[in-house]
């Protein structure tokens, strides 16, 4: 009796299990912080301390636990003193030249009295991108720091902030009064940061990424919001932020610094009406710029969000010493499983994870073929018929048109981008002509230059600038094969409309397709570079290296990260720029400069996981006339509505663009991620392996969060339920058939294709935009760096015919010479 | 003819008639004996490959194109998948290397004695993909000689089952110069694989491999089935085989019979029926090893 209770007791257990999970899953962990503080500025007056202005600072930060390298926040504040003088750019010390901005820095260390001071946030551990930022000198009376009632004596000496002083090296008079808030690395190092020299490395001039600290911009309404990109030790060494090194985003507004009596210079309150811009970068009133965010009265009024990193991305790799099992394929996974792997690499029940980025169509072949155990991919593949194949929907995401594009007049980022197939057909064909290079390219000289120049980007997208942009005449792709460019391009190829312009037809504003793309067939897994043009160029630099124009201007690159990172930079890839490093130096094409903050044009093919990662804006795609859809769980559940079972391979799921386009809100962009291996003969050890990854990454996986095996913004949980129950029980039904590779060869797979491949002798090396510039290259056709033909030599091929001519000469003259020479002697 | 008589047994004659007029040291005799032997062997090597090799060619090459017509006639010449080695494959002329060469499958040296061979992992002429042709420089008809003369532009065409390809050079390669671009789809291309020397000899002494490509121009035929995917050391360019060691080595056996034979028969038979007996049976044992022995020699030779 007591026995079948305990049956009982464990089903039900294990059962309320199976129920927990699905529903933890559910409740997605809030780690928004708000705080809210009382920050002043105050004068003394009569030798009394009078509180001049006053304001209550309520700063939300949206999410701050988990954090990875180059995650952006949403900062949003209300309560500020509204700003003045808004400059072009809030990052770095660009941002300087502002009134009663808000600071916002990431420092390391927590506010916390109970700590150590080695754990604890100051200045010095606040992270600035320049000098100026951190060291001030000039003469006496505009050394409002020194008058600061709030500070320390020590810190209103003449000379403060370093001991002792240094004599030279800072940019400083020794007449001057100075003051430097060194920076403290998280190594123990002391950089003075009074020069550009004595700047932590990070900081150099040219540095890798562009300033991230900012000195944001408090509209009238005293409301502000701006979203920050955090750094990790990965990126910035000196500062250290990571799952073990506490760090805190630290928000100033400033108020301005407070004065001791009868200063006129430190009561300065603003030259720049509040909302007003300072696109001249004009000088400001010192005392309420966000030069003086280190006084200890801005200081005092700081807000300190504490935030919390994510386990480093090399975690496995240090503390786990197995070989990982590697699973190829798919990008548009990587944010998943960059948040997966540790969940199986720290778990020694577990095997251990690994997510290795290639071409869908290279990963199935290398599963096919039995060299991996499992591949990533996402669309119907070809099969090999012996080999038969189960996929397992793993994760729902998609492709996302990510933008970044300024608005005018210093206006801020323009929001909600909609753009039509035909838009995408138009960038992709390269039918704008970028500059007047382009335009000299025959058949289509009078397209506009970029498609803010296009009215029918102009009528969906209203108040843009029309200032013509190489940048905005190109959309940032791919280089090369995935079914990201399949899904784009049968999205494209669907539309009447763009199907219609690439086949040649104009639209009702005139403009034609590039004829190098005219009747191009879609959709294609690659983007192929077609346009060969080579404009008349202008400059010495250009003719002389004589490169085709458009190609340049599409460079693609080979991983959607880093069309993720070129957006969240404002630096498109555009290789134009024409110079040479030093006059000895040959000349060649190389990137364009990063676009500056205020006039950034810039869009790009990204996945929805580094989007929601880096706080990338979406673009709105059109699916039927009026609609525009923009990439979110419900748009992404709904075109999972929209797929098919395949009746042929186990667990395939199938989307058509047509099928898509029947759904109004469904996002055509959305892909799903399957886990495909054979079948049939994968080691059994490893065929566990491929099994547990589909049921822990099909439960465990699912739930929403930002910790070690939790799924990340932008991906659509497969859960039981609603649209995507399908999808989970196929799913369930491959890891049971991978899991006992008894598969037997598909009856209705389709026929390889035949092999065509050329001879192993043949090497070729990936194409990048660099390489396409050798003075080999012939005009007018793209060039692709290729190996050197290796000397194959044979001294026996050589030798032999010599060696046997020589031979039977000598040999027959000598033999009788011989003889006589012997007869003769004997004769004697 | 003399040659023959010479190694078997007319240097020992003719000694032997000096004898009387001043007696030679043994030792001397023993040396310019062998000596004299060398000479005819290498000499008898240089006509083989040399002309001899050439009028097989040309034998091989006639022979080769008959069932080459009869095959296209009857449409079963091969077009893809794995094609017996030594069975024409195509027909290839160009305006450099003198009139139309039927090209065979394989590229091993002893594949490669009736003409061009046709690397047998790649494609056939025409078809997607480069297709590899190798062809010998010095011996054997020398269909590779003038390689080199190739100028880009000029046209090459096959004809093989699928019907006739045209290509046109676009240029001659040697070690250090860069590889052709990738093919995009459905491209074709065909690369002529030669060798030549330096020097004076340099007819002679092909040491460094040397290739011709020529880009598809005319449509590309649709691919055949899969070829092989790898081939032996034999059959890549200087490739040589020691296989045929055993072979060789019956060979050479057999002419050392043949002397045993000669040294018992003549004092019976006389110089002249032995002489009558033995030179077609050594004429084709020699003919047989020199053969064989190509296969030790480079491919491209």
């Amino acid at each position: 009796m007591t026995r079948i209770v305990r049956f009982l007791f464990a089903g039900l257990l294990t059962l309320a299990l199976v129920n927990v999970v699905p529903l933890s899953a559910d409740a997605s962990e809030d780690s928004s912080v708000t705080r809210t503080k009382k920050v002043s500025r105050t004068f003394e007056i009569d030798g009394e301390r009078v509180t001049v202005s006053e304001n209550t600072v309520k700063v939300t930060v949206d999410h701050t636990k988990n954090l990875r390298g180059r995650e952006r926040v949403q900062i949003n504040w209300s309560g500020a003193r509204p700003s003045g003088g808004r400059a072009s750019s809030p990052f770095g010390e660009r941002a300087m030249a502002q009134e009663y901005p808000v600071v916002i820095l990431q420092c390391r260390g927590v506010d916390d009295e109970s700590l150590p001071a080695a754990e604890r946030l100051s200045q010095q551990t606040c992270w600035t991108s320049t000098s100026q930022q951190r060291f001030r000198s000039s003469s006496e009376r505009l050394a409002i720091w020194r008058r600061d009632p709030y500070a320390a004596a020590a810190e209103r000496t003449q000379k403060s902030g370093i001991d002792p002083f240094p004599t030279s090296g800072c940019d400083d008079a020794p007449s001057f009064s100075a003051r430097a808030i060194g920076f403290i690395a998280a190594s123990g190092k002391v950089f003075n940061s009074c020069s550009s020299d004595s700047m932590a490395p990070e900081a150099a001039v040219d540095a890798a990424l562009p300033p991230a600290e900012q000195a944001a911009f408090t509209g009238t309404d005293g409301t502000g919001s701006t979203s920050f990109e955090v750094r990790t030790a990965t990126e910035n060494g000196s500062l250290g932020c990571s799952d073990q090194v506490a760090c805190s985003i630290v928000v100033i507004p400033i108020e301005g610094v407070s004065c001791s009596e009868g200063d006129s210079v430190c009561q300065q309150s603003g030259r720049f009406a509040p909302g007003s811009s300072n696109f001249a970068s004009e000088g400001v009133d010192a005392a309420v710029s966000p030069v003086y965010w280190w006084t200890e009265s801005n200081w005092r009024n700081r807000i300190s969000i504490p935030v919390s990193f994510g386990t480093a991305p090399n975690v496995c790799d240090v503390l786990d010493s197995r070989a990982p099992t590697a699973f190829y394929g798919s990008e548009l996974i990587s944010q998943a499983a960059l948040q997966w792997a540790p969940a199986y690499c720290l778990n020694k029940k577990r095997f251990k994870f690994q997510h290795n980025r290639m071409s869908d169509e290279a990963a199935f072949t290398l599963m096919e073929k039995g060299e991996a155990p499992a591949a990533l991919v996402s669309g119907r593949r070809e099969q090999d018929l012996a080999q038969p194949v189960a996929f397992a929907p793993t994760a729902i995401t998609s492709f996302a048109v990510t933008y970044v594009i300024d608005r005018p007049e210093n206006a801020g980022e323009y929001e909600g981008l909609r753009l039509t197939p035909r838009l995408l057909a138009k960038l992709l064909t390269q039918s704008y002509t970028g500059s007047s290079y382009g335009a000299q390219h025959p058949g289509m000289g009078d397209n506009p230059r970029s498609i803010n120049q296009d009215p029918e980007f102009r009528a969906l997208n209203p108040g843009l600038d029309t200032i013509d942009r190489e940048a905005a005449a190109s959309l940032l792709s791919l280089s090369e094969s995935s079914d990201v460019i399949t899904s784009l391009t049968s999205y494209i190829a669907n539309d009447a409309e763009a199907s219609a312009f690439i086949a040649g037809k104009a639209d009702k504003w005139g403009m034609v397709v590039n004829p190098s793309y005219a009747k191009l067939k879609l959709p294609v897994a690659e983007w192929p570079l077609l346009d060969t043009f080579v404009p008349k160029y202008e400059l010495e630099c250009q003719q002389q290296i004589k490169t085709p124009y458009f190609t340049q201007l599409a460079a693609p690159v080979s991983s959607l990260r880093t069309i993720a990172e070129a957006v969240l930079d404002g630096w498109p890839n555009v290789q134009t720029k024409c110079d040479r490093a030093s006059s000895s130096d040959p000349y060649r094409f190389g990137r364009t400069d990063r676009q500056g903050v205020g006039a950034r044009f810039l869009i790009g093919i990204a996945s929805l996981g580094d989007a929601e990662r880096l706080g990338l804006k979406t673009a709105g795609l059109r699916t039927s006339s009026n609609t525009w859809v923009v990439p979110t769980e419900k748009s992404m559940a709904a075109a999972i509505s929209t797929s098919k079972p395949s009746a042929s391979v186990p667990g395939l799921f199938e989307m058509t663009a047509k099928g898509l386009a029947k759904s109004p809100a469904a996002y055509p962009g959305t892909m799903i991620i399957s886990t495909a291996a054979r079948t049939s003969g994968v080691e059994p050890a490893t065929a566990a392996k491929v099994a547990q990854f589909i049921k822990i990454s099909t439960s465990e996986g699912q739930r929403r969060g930002s910790s070690n095996g939790t799924l990340p913004d932008g991906f659509l949980p497969i859960v039981n339920s609603g649209a995507t129950k399908p999808l989970y029980a196929a799913a369930q039904k491959s890891a049971v058939l991978i899991a006992a590779q008894k598969g037997v060869p598909a009856q209705s797979a389709l026929p390889g294709s035949g092999d065509t491949s050329t001879p192993s002798m043949q090497v070729i090396t990936p194409a990048d935009p660099d390489s396409q510039i050798q003075a080999g290259a012939k005009p007018g056709v793209t060039m692709v760096a290729t190996q050197p033909t290796a000397a194959n030599t044979s001294r026996i091929g050589r030798l032999t015919l010599p060696m046997l001519l020589v031979l039977c000469f000598t040999t027959a003259a000598a033999a009788p010479l011989l003889r006589r020479f012997a007869r003769l002697r004997a004769a004697h | 003819m003399t040659t023959i008589s010479n190694t078997l047994a007319g240097g020992r004659a003719r000694t032997k008639s000096k004898v009387q007029a001043a007696p030679l040291q043994t030792e001397v005799a023993v040396l310019t004996d062998a000596m004299v032997v060398v000479s005819i062997v290498c000499g008898w090597l240089l006509l083989q490959l040399l002309v001899l090799g050439g009028l097989s060619y040309d034998r091989a090459q006639s022979i080769g194109y008959d069932q080459f017509r009869g095959e296209l006639a009857a449409a079963t010449a091969p077009v893809g998948g794995a094609i017996e080695v030594g069975a024409p494959v195509a027909i290839m002329s160009s305006n450099r290397l003198g009139d139309s060469q039927v090209v065979f499958e394989g590229t091993a040296p002893t594949q490669m004695l009736a003409g061009p061979g046709h690397r047998r992992d790649t494609v056939l002429p025409g078809q997607p993909g480069t297709a590899v042709l190798f062809g010998r420089a010095s011996t054997y008809g020398a269909p590779f000689a003038s390689l080199d003369s190739f100028l880009p532009g000029d046209k090459i065409t096959t004809v093989t089952g699928q019907g006739k390809a045209t290509f046109k050079v676009t240029d001659v390669r040697r070690a250090g110069d860069p590889q052709p671009q990738p093919l995009g789809q459905g491209e074709g291309r065909l690369t002529l694989v030669g060798a030549e020397g330096t020097g004076t000899l340099a007819g002679l002494s092909p040491s460094t491999v040397q290739y011709v490509d020529a880009e598809l121009v005319s449509k590309s035929f649709e691919p055949g089935a899969s070829r092989v995917s790898a081939v032996s050391v034999a059959e890549q360019p200087m490739g040589r085989d020691v296989g045929v060691l055993p072979l060789l080595s019956l060979a050479l056996a057999g002419l050392a019979v043949l002397v045993a034979i000669a040294a018992v028969s003549r004092p019976r038979l006389g110089t002249a029926r032995t002489w009558v007996i033995l030179v077609a049976p050594v004429m084709a044992l020699s003919w047989m090893a020199t053969d064989l022995g190509m296969a030790l020699l480079p491919n491209l030779l």
